[in-house]
């Protein structure tokens, strides 16, 4: 046995919620790398940190000794799930914070919508959207990137794979957007928890709705499935299909506007890119995952008594495992902090590792690609505007942009508009049933005419 | 050699089947990777291999040399 100063000795004040570590995040991730690869902060009532890609992926992997549940009614260990510190309105978040089997039953129940098999029957569906985002902006010659696209795209989708109505987007997109980037010491936040109640109530309403008479699409398997041989109650229910939204949402928006961001700064990367689409696609994509991480980390709970990666870790404590920071480790990412398209052997950390493997990461990447190569053809030169970016003050839950202007030489409108393709889409949704699973349809959606 | 999927490590990050689509294929419901040869690795996609092995995010992949036969 050896005493707490001891297995403590690695200490670093961590604080990833301040915009001072958005700031300085290459030069604290490479000094905890050098220095300490785990280490103990008193930030947030105390937590561990694991920065090095070697640690990180033996602590997430360890699934036995770590816990994600998020306990709000003290039934069990009163753990706190995976958000460090503990937010004000304790809710749980999902089968994200619940441990097997539960968590397993959730993600089975889910399977069948996200694998990639299923997520590729809606990339007709993708591309229409995309195509009618573009189609607003295009004969202006100014876009904003954030607003106009990443936002709208992987919002509508997620609500078409949930069963929602496809015209409510607007409803769910600015309440979760707004949640993540609104400080909440702001002014702001007032109008920001209403918006949140507005999208909650919905959601619940269309739970209700899908309870009493089936819809093809996730809410459906989720009220009817059995989780450990029972039907969970309402507001874990509820728990799940926000973990969704928000997993959905605001990650590939994320994602999405940083590459756009860098590809304008690098134009000669971005006609590379756009050249060599064919063999640069799926490398590029795994870097700009990597290099931006849109989720920047888990909390977890040790839930037994442990020693991995060589630090000793006592039941209860809370860890923080940053995918951020160890996407940028140089044993196994040479030049991390640099953005090569072509990288191999990339195997980043940004979906997560083990059991918690981000459950969208298939939507994310498709949804991404369709999005970048349609904004390549359409808009080849455009140029971001960077007194208009915004960066999300602090990147302690989502790396994420607010806003990204860009200027582009004006083109043809293709087809119709947003609202008059979602009502399309909206048709060909039910018509097709394109929310069932991939168990019941394989077939790809069909858009006609 | 023989590629081998261990299916207990394996969680569905699809990199493999992206890099060498020819060797792996994902489960339609869970999107998990096995091996599609069934047995001796062919000379032109042990490169494709290698880059696999070297990009699962849960270094689920291995290449093995054959057993010598006795």
């Amino acid at each position: 046995m050896i005493d707490d100063a001891e297995r403590k000795k690695n200490r670093y004040d961590f604080d990833r919620h301040t915009p001072e570590y958005r700031e300085h995040f290459g030069e604290i991730t490479a000094e905890m790398l050098g220095k300490c690869p785990v280490a103990w902060s008193e930030t947030y009532g105390g937590h561990w940190v694991a920065a090095g890609h070697d640690e990180v992926f033996a602590l997430a992997r360890s699934s036995e000794y770590l816990s994600n549940d998020h306990d709000v009614n003290n039934e069990r260990k009163g753990y706190k799930g995976i958000t460090i510190p503990t937010p004000e309105s304790e809710f749980q978040g999902g089968f994200l914070e619940m441990d097997p089997p539960e968590q397993r039953h959730y993600r089975q129940a889910l399977n069948p919508y996200l694998s990639p098999a299923a997520v590729a029957r809606w990339t007709p569906v993708v591309d229409e959207l995309v195509r009618a985002c573009l189609n607003e902006r295009i004969e202006t010659g100014a876009i904003d990137f954030v607003d106009d696209l990443a936002n709208v795209v992987p919002a509508v989708l997620t609500l078409a794979m949930l069963g929602v109505p496809l015209k409510n987007w607007s409803l769910y997109c600015e309440a979760v957007h707004a949640s993540v980037y609104t400080r909440h010491d702001s002014p702001e936040i007032a109008k920001v928890r209403q918006d949140q109640m507005t999208m909650f109530r919905d959601m619940f309403g269309q739970m209700t709705e899908i309870k009493a008479s089936p819809r093809p699409g996730m809410i459906d398997a989720l009220v009817r499935a059995q989780i450990n041989g029972k039907t969970p109650p309402d507001l874990e229910l509820l728990g799940v299909i926000a973990l969704v939204i928000g997993g959905g949402f605001d990650t590939t928006t994320a994602l999405t506007a940083h590459s756009l961001e860098w590809l304008s700064e690098h134009p000669a990367e971005r006609a590379r890119l756009s050249a060599e689409r064919g063999t640069l696609l799926d490398s590029a994509t795994e870097e700009f995952l990597r290099f931006y991480t849109p989720a920047p980390g888990d909390g977890r709970t040790i839930a037994a008594d442990c020693v991995i990666a060589g630090t000793e870790f006592k039941e209860g404590e809370r860890l923080w495992l940053s995918w951020a920071m160890s996407n940028r480790d140089p044993s196994v990412f040479p030049n991390p902090n640099e953005i090569d398209l072509a990288r191999t052997g990339n195997r980043h950390h940004s979906f997560g590792l083990g059991i918690h493997r981000c459950i969208g990461s298939n939507v994310a990447r498709m949804v991404f690609k369709r999005m970048l190569t349609e904004v390549l053809d359409r808009m080849p030169d455009f140029a971001c505007d960077p007194a208009g970016a915004v960066h999300y003050e602090t990147i302690g839950v989502i790396q994420g942009m607010q806003h990204l202007p860009a200027s582009f030489t004006p083109g043809p409108r293709i087809g119709d508009g947003l609202d008059e393709t979602i009502a399309r889409l909206q048709v060909i949704c039910d018509e097709q049933r394109l929310a069932e699973p991939v168990t019941v349809r394989k077939d790809s959606a069909r858009i006609s005419g | 050699m023989r590629v081998h999927v261990d299916p207990d490590r394996c969680q569905g990050h699809t990199l493999c089947a992206m890099i060498a689509p020819d060797l792996f294929q994902l489960d339609e419901i869970d999107g998990h990777s096995t091996v599609v040869i069934d047995g001796d690795l062919p000379a032109d996609l042990e490169a494709k291999a290698a880059e696999a092995v070297r990009s699962c995010p849960e270094q689920a992949i291995s290449v093995i040399a054959e057993e010598p036969r006795a």
